[in-house]
């Protein structure tokens, strides 16, 4: 027993010795980012992106970056104190809270409230940045994606008549969806059928009774891929034979792999694709990309590879780390030059670049056309 | 130990309690105070969920639910109008609520009350259950009001959630509710109401018998304890800031049933050192998510290992412990006097003989 209790003692000694780091050169970027839980899909996607942004520009005003990821389990309680832990205890420069808006806002608050620059990759929501000095994102939000795809059903479509399917449980969906039906209708086209699902739900036939009987001619879905390839596949079973459109969630391989010949044709809104009239950085990011992870690129690692770019970038400008700083220079952000296209901050702190759409032909996705904002 | 002493000790150890509270408030950084809150919120949480199902017997899982509508009424109440215009982009607020604003004790008490009438609406015809039935019907009342909360946007801002909440929670706060929850909880289980309650979870056909009315106290005990995880859920939004339905999934359930198990059902005690150490172990176990070496073994980082260390104490509680961290024993003045005499026998013993 004594024995057992010194060899503890020892590893416990050992632990402490070996993990304090003497690197006085480091300047620490937070990450808090769903690891485990519902969304941790998104969370590995994110961190891909860090990583092979933080390996391509390890330094910044002489000092290297380390990258301090803690796990906020998809969970608004843990996000909130992951972010606190961030600062108070790890003393980060600055905050990445890339994946998920439900995760973003009360880390922001955190950060806002602390007066530490933070960054969101992908979170949508327009509550996220809104009235707060110390949050940005590096994406378009919600309104935007809901009116591109409201113009380009109207006018590039020609259709007057279309359906909403909106998932009633998240913050994203319902967004986009409102954000289509307002300029849908201003355009001069009609909503005949606003249906509802819960995450989760696995028979839509009578939603999408409804809406073949409403003579929609197009169905707006923005709902995650899972969700949305049931959808696609009861649609066409029940003889819908309209248009799919849907938001970025849907730019994903595992969609087609799901909905099969059902997602054949699907139009969906993105921020970026690989075969899309690039610039030289994209070029790079896709190549980078397929040789670190041997995999296609996705929006979410590009939109995380950006922020991280994006924050170095402004804290060059800043010429320190003083919050302050940081943060009046990423607000000045123009023209910056991402993977994922040009970024421009605007006065609400989110970025404005053009919006993408692919569509999918022959089981892929292919590039339809660029919308600029 | 006289009745009189003990007042006197309780009185300074709560006032030993404010002073620390004082100077945590005072020194502390944000992130420690996020934890200490938390942990305080859990108190509440757990010592209300425990008078219904460790004293009560009534396995009742629908926790979120009641700390969901606490939550959302102290929001509606405390939020600045300015806030009310800006958040709801789905569709604008409902009259009443747009001008609506309380101090934020009265917030937390209307919160505590709403739960409290739901919580009397739904007993009625729930509490006839038994056992798993029981559970099964409050975790379907807590799903139905993260629905509902999903459904209305003129009231709750659906899944958009709301933000922009007055961060009013503090300590003193927390540990304030805190303490008159045990108070009003422990006064409860010392009464003749307490005792009809434990005879309940004994065995309620017995209870019927020597003249319980088993009806009348399982809805009472439920009502009373929805009343403080409302008022907790309300604690909970102005900490937070900002809630969604999501934030009272079933998972919010659980963790105040591990607190509860962990502390040991119908200890009081024990569910209050639980919070913490729930709390606490949630932030502090980190690290080993991180990756670490242990000399030349590289320990490469894996979230989650948190929670499977985690699972892992909870396991060996329920398997070694099954009474729980305090095995029922509550702490008292009592007890402790006791138990520094067996320290020190001869120092005490002089004393003992006299009390």
């Amino acid at each position: 027993m004594r024995k057992s209790l010194f060899v503890l003692t020892l590893a416990i000694l050992i632990i402490a010795i070996s993990s304090v780091s003497l690197a006085a050169d480091v300047v620490k970027f937070g990450i808090s980012e769903p690891m485990t839980g519902a969304m941790a899909v998104g969370g590995v996607l994110c961190m891909q992106g860090y990583e092979l942004a933080q390996e391509q520009n390890p330094t910044v005003l002489g000092k290297t970056v380390e990258l301090v990821l803690v796990d906020n389990k998809s969970d608004k309680v843990e996000s909130a104190s992951a972010v606190s832990r961030l600062i108070e205890k790890e003393g980060v420069v600055a905050v990445f809270v890339g994946y998920g808006s439900s995760c973003a806002i009360p880390g922001g608050e955190v950060a806002n409230k602390a007066g530490i620059p933070m960054l969101s990759a992908s979170a949508t929501n327009p509550l996220v940045t809104q009235g707060k000095e110390y949050v940005f994102r590096a994406c378009f939000i919600d309104p935007f994606q809901g009116e591109v795809m409201a113009r380009y059903t109207f006018e590039n479509l020609g259709i007057k008549k279309a359906a909403l399917l909106v998932d009633i449980a998240q913050d994203y969906s319902v967004g986009l969806a409102n954000f289509y039906k307002n300029t849908f209708e201003k355009l001069g086209g009609e909503i005949v059928s606003d249906m509802k699902y819960n995450t989760g739900d696995q028979d839509f036939s009578a939603q999408l009774s409804q809406i073949i009987a409403s003579g929609a001619e197009a169905l707006f879905f923005p709902g995650y891929f899972g969700d949305v390839a049931l959808i696609a596949i009861q649609g066409r079973e029940l003889g819908y034979t309209g248009k799919y459109l849907g938001g970025d969630t849907l730019h994903n391989p595992v969609l087609i792999e799901l909905a099969g010949e059902a997602a054949e044709g699907l139009i969906a809104s993105t921020f970026f694709a690989e075969d899309a009239p690039v610039i030289p950085e994209s070029e790079k990011f896709v190549k980078l990309f397929k040789e670190k992870y041997n995999e296609t690129p996705n929006a979410v690692s590009i939109l995380t590879y950006d922020s991280y770019n994006l924050m170095l970038d402004a804290i060059e400008r800043a010429g320190s780390f003083d919050p302050v700083a940081i943060k009046d220079a990423l607000a000045a952000t123009k023209d910056f030059p991402g993977a994922g296209g040009s970024i421009t901050i605007n006065e609400n702190h989110d970025a404005v670049k053009p919006a993408i759409l692919v569509k999918v032909v022959n089981g892929n996705f292919a590039y339809e056309t660029t919308v600029n904002p | 130990m006289k009745k009189q002493n003990e007042k006197i000790f309780t009185i300074l150890a709560l006032i030993v309690l404010g002073i620390l509270v004082y100077l945590a408030e005072s020194n502390l950084d944000p992130y420690k105070l996020r934890i200490l809150n938390l942990g305080a919120i859990y108190v509440t949480l757990g010592v209300s969920l425990n008078l219904i199902y460790g004293f009560t017997g009534q396995f009742s899982l629908g926790h979120a639910g009641f700390m969901a509508i606490g939550a959302y009424v102290t929001s509606l109440l405390v939020l600045p109008a300015y806030y009310k215009e800006m958040i709801f982009i789905l569709e604008p607020l409902v009259w009443p609520f747009t001008v609506m604003h309380t101090p934020f004790i009265i917030a937390l008490l209307l919160s505590g009350l709403f739960a409290a009438i739901a919580a009397l609406l739904i007993g009625l015809p729930v509490l006839r259950l038994k056992g798993d039935y029981l559970g099964i019907a409050t975790l379907g009342f807590a799903e139905i009001i993260r629905i509902i909360a999903n459904n209305i946007p003129q009231i709750t801002n659906g899944a958009l959630g709301i933000k922009g909440i007055p961060e009013f929670t503090n300590l003193w706060w927390t540990a304030g509710v805190a303490i008159v929850t045990i108070y009003i909880i422990k006064g409860l289980i010392h009464s003749s109401y307490g005792r009809a309650l434990m005879a309940i979870r004994e065995n309620e056909i017995a209870a019927e018998v020597i003249g319980v009315n088993l009806t009348y106290h399982k809805v009472m005990s439920f009502t009373i304890s929805a009343f403080f995880a409302g008022v907790a859920g309300g604690l909970f939004a102005c900490l937070l800031t900002t809630i969604d339905p999501k934030a009272f999934m079933f998972v919010m359930t659980f963790n105040i049933l591990i607190v509860v198990v962990l502390g040991g059902l119908g200890s009081i005690t024990g569910t209050v050192l639980a919070a913490f150490l729930f709390n606490f172990s949630l932030e502090y176990l980190r690290p080993i998510e991180a990756g670490f070496n242990i000399g030349p073994i590289i320990i490469p980082a894996i979230p989650g290992l948190r929670m499977v260390s985690f699972s892992a104490l909870l396991l060996i509680v329920i398997l070694y412990k099954q009474n729980g961290l305090m095995g029922g024993i509550e702490f008292s003045w009592k007890g402790l006097a006791r138990f520094i005499r067996k320290i020190f026998p001869n120092k005490k013993s002089s004393e003992g003989s006299s009390i």
